[in-house]
């Protein structure tokens, strides 16, 4: 398959939060690809609209990084072996407490295991040892890589949030939208 | 590597309808941010918007991903067309490649076999599928209490 990229120089530093890393390298060429650059739609009401849910970063809920989910603490690990079985998380994870939820999802393509599992405690200290004692082990010959899923948020985001990368390639004044447009009434 | 490349993930699908503007559309950036919103007013079902931060190792993972996939090599110009049905958008940046794919709703392998562009496509479907997959798991896990 032969790429049609386009190279686009036009980078402006200081456009984006990802300000600082751009201001240091601000004639990087970008290579673009895709009908979405060419698409003028624009929306307000997915992720760049406002108002989102959010967990609660309250002390009790918190621990160093990680962030409490709903329930309890979500371990994510990764490096799993492609034929590693539900009931081979279980027992590897069960030791550090009652694992209260597993998703070890599949390939859609093959079947087999993606790579990673995400596994639940309902306590902190359950799940730190879990990850201690686990990153770095073995299952299955691969070696794992274990840590919180979640944590609380690195950085502040304007909460109106903002269009990708696209809107910007676009031309536009800014990657901000100028206000909000409505959204679709609900009743 | 720099601790933070370039990294940005959305993927978007919709359709305008009899009950508006229904659609599932997701984001993860770089720093963990990931937002999800998903909206049909079919029976009065109301917008649902989630926005978690994932740890770096998550991060890495979804990068693995979709390097795995290849899908940055793909090109959507012979994918077929967004349509009356509906539209699936896949917006990456990777570094210094940046792609924004368009293309019509994906019923099955069959209309991927039938189209243009089989092999590309398929990259597609597959990756969007598991991202997908990813992303309900990450939903679930953080913000359903489990039924008794």
């Amino acid at each position: 398959m032969t790429d049609r990229y386009e190279i686009d120089l036009s980078v402006r530093p200081g456009d984006d939060l990802q300000d600082e890393e751009m201001a240091e390298t601000p004639q990087v060429a970008i290579k673009r690809k895709g009908r979405g650059f060419q698409s003028g739609d624009q929306r307000g009401d997915g992720v760049n609209s406002s108002s989102f849910d959010k967990l609660n970063t309250v002390d009790e809920s918190t621990h160093g990084k990680a962030l409490k989910s709903i329930e309890g603490w979500i371990v994510l690990i990764t490096g799993v072996h492609e034929e590693a079985t539900e009931e081979d998380i279980q027992d590897k994870f069960g030791e550090f407490g009652e694992v209260k939820n597993v998703h070890l999802n599949l390939d859609r393509r093959t079947g087999y295991v993606k790579g990673y599992a995400l596994v639940e405690y309902a306590n902190y200290s359950e799940a730190e040892d879990a990850i201690s004692n686990m990153n770095g082990a073995k299952l299955l010959d691969q070696t794992l890589t274990c840590d919180f899923a979640f944590v609380k948020p690195t950085s502040v985001h304007d909460d109106r949030g903002r269009r990708g990368f696209t809107s910007r390639s676009r031309g536009g004044h800014n990657g901000r939208r100028q206000g909000r447009s409505s959204s679709p009434s609900r009743r | 590597m720099p601790a933070q490349e370039e990294f940005y993930v959305r993927y978007y699908s919709g359709h305008q309808g009899r009950y508006g503007h229904e659609f599932i559309e997701f984001e993860f950036h770089a720093d963990g941010r990931c937002r999800y919103a998903n909206n049909s007013n079919y029976r009065n079902d109301s917008l649902i918007k989630k926005e978690m931060t994932v740890s770096p190792l998550m991060i890495k993972e979804l990068k693995r991903i979709i390097a795995d996939s290849e899908v940055m090599k793909e090109d959507d110009h012979k994918w077929p067309k967004k349509n009356v049905v509906g539209k699936q958008e896949l917006e990456i940046r990777f570094g210094n490649e940046h792609v924004s794919f368009e293309t019509a709703k994906i019923g099955s392998l069959v209309d991927v076999q039938g189209s243009e562009d089989p092999e590309g496509l398929r990259v597609f479907y597959y990756l969007v599928q598991d991202l997908k997959c990813l992303v309900f798991s990450l939903i679930t896990l953080h913000w359903k209490i489990k039924p008794i």
